[in-house]
């Protein structure tokens, strides 16, 4: 009989050892887990050696509400009234059970120069490993959240994606800041950490309200990176007599002027200049920065182009500030026959 | 799996009582009533604004938290109990908190394996095919033995507080 006890409680440690190692990596015991206890006693009576098993006392692990929202990493570059521009956080289940949790997106943070606009979804729960969609960023995979409908369901120690979809506003400036933040708080309660709420926690236990009350708020900014491109045209006539008049036969060379002011980027610019009515452009006479473009769409940068109508063509790539000046020139003929 | 054990236990238990109503020598078997219970420290705030700590029942318990076990020893017999030892496993998913074990009259050991019970310097973990002390948290079993008699209705107490991982 009393080998028999033994073994029992041998199986009780062996399950014992299996599960602290699980552990090792885990926010704590699974909420609704139970632990028990019995205590042995041996005693000798007279010269009768026995032994008395308490009675088994169960407590039941309940369950710890906790969340973290991580910010995203780095600002997101934004131009002046684009639209759909993202931030990602990151939500944790900090707790030990599973637990739904609310959503809520704020614009209106001081101390910032604008006020990003809510999309409308504004509020985006990743996919995941979805097909066609890439786990952790923003894609046509990712679901619209509705509160209280689609509240992320999250398991002890997992997290997900929030992508929080803003308009940017016309009027503002280079270097701007805009904030949005999200909060996120664990749909059974938050609080005052230590909080009870009897009986709503995993398998009817009890939720307590842990270290980060449950509620968690991240910040995220725009920043506007605007970019400024100026093209500056001046002509220069050259008539065949030697002279600068505007006659039949005489050439007007063309000279632009392209600059890029601000902190961003134009992306792949195209400078396009239609030739003007009554003259006709002079073959082989485009160049860019002093370096000669043939006429054909090849490959160099410059073309000169028949439709939809008579013009010439440079592709810039992207313009950035540090690009420098580029200039531009080529030349027209004044037509004989207006 | 637990609820299996606690089953073979109380199994075990029942067949002892009908053995010691029939066999004299099982008849000190219940001579020990033992009781285990749980409890954690629960801070109360009156009207005044005045904390109390006080202790309540254990049933349920969040990871982090400091459970107390106590463990009495009661002689409901009409002879002394002598070498009265009480042996308690530190509860699955929970580390014994260093220190904690008390109760008056004993001497306490602990145990990694539940053979070889030693004081706190006597137990080595081997890490790294090195030797070092073993921490509190990996002990697993808590053991006190009782250096005086138990007289007829008096009350040995043993008690240790172990935390939920």
């Amino acid at each position: 009989m009393k080998s028999f006890r033994f073994s029992a409680l041998s199986g009780a440690v062996a399950l014992a050892l299996a599960f602290s190692a699980h552990n090792a990596h885990a926010v704590g015991v699974a909420a609704g887990t139970p632990i028990d206890n019995t205590a042995t006693v041996d005693f000798t009576v007279g010269t009768v050696t026995s032994t008395a098993t308490s009675n088994t006392v169960q407590v039941v692990v309940a369950e710890i509400l906790d969340v973290d929202v991580t910010p995203p990493a780095t600002r997101t570059p934004v131009a002046p009234g684009t639209t759909g521009q993202v931030l990602s956080f990151r939500v944790d289940n900090l707790g030990n059970g599973p637990e739904a949790f609310l959503l809520v997106a704020n614009n209106a943070v001081t101390g910032d120069a604008f006020d990003p606009v809510a999309a409308s979804p504004a509020i985006y729960i990743d996919s995941g490993s979805a097909p066609g969609g890439t786990p952790d960023v923003f894609d046509a995979t990712d679901v619209p959240y509705v509160p209280g409908g689609n509240d992320p369901l999250l398991i002890a120690d997992a997290h997900v994606y929030i992508h929080l979809v803003n308009n940017i506003p016309t009027t503002v400036a280079d270097g701007n800041l805009g904030r949005s933040t999200l909060t996120a708080s664990a749909r059974t309660g938050s609080g005052t950490q230590g909080t009870v709420i009897a009986g709503q926690g995993t398998a009817g236990t009890d939720a307590v309200v842990g270290v980060t009350h449950a509620l968690d708020l991240a910040q995220g900014e725009y920043e506007v990176l605007g970019v400024t491109v100026t093209a500056t045209k001046s002509q220069a006539v050259v008539d065949q007599f030697g002279g600068s008049h505007p006659l039949p036969g005489a050439n007007i060379n063309y000279t632009i002027v392209v600059n890029a002011v601000g902190t961003g980027t134009a992306a792949t610019a195209v400078f396009a200049d239609n030739i003007p009515a009554g003259t006709s452009y002079v073959p082989g006479t485009l160049t860019l920065n002093g370096g000669a473009l043939t006429d054909t769409a090849d490959g160099d940068v410059g073309a000169y182009e028949t439709t939809p109508q008579p013009r010439v063509r440079v592709q810039l790539g992207n313009l950035l500030q540090s690009s420098g000046t580029k200039t531009i020139q080529f030349s027209v003929v004044i037509n004989n026959t207006p | 799996m637990i609820k299996r054990t606690r089953n073979i236990l109380a199994a075990a238990a029942l067949l002892a009582c009908g053995l010691g109503s029939q066999a004299y020598a099982q008849g000190v078997q219940g001579c020990i009533l033992l009781k285990s219970t749980a409890e954690i420290a629960k801070e109360v705030v009156d009207a005044k604004g005045v904390k109390t700590v006080t202790m309540v029942p254990a049933d349920k318990v969040v990871p982090g938290v400091e459970v107390t076990w106590t463990v009495t020893a009661n002689n409901i017999c009409k002879q002394p109990s002598e070498k009265v030892t009480i042996n308690n496993a530190v509860p699955a998913h929970m580390s014994y908190v260093a220190s904690s074990a008390s109760g008056a009259g004993s001497d306490i050991t602990f145990s990694l394996d539940g053979k070889t019970f030693g004081g706190p310097a006597q137990l080595t973990v081997i890490e790294n095919g090195a030797a070092r002390p073993a921490h509190a948290g990996e002990y697993k079993h808590v053991r006190w033995v009782f250096k005086d008699s138990l007289a007829p209705g008096a009350t040995a107490v043993a008690r240790f507080r172990a935390v939920l991982n």
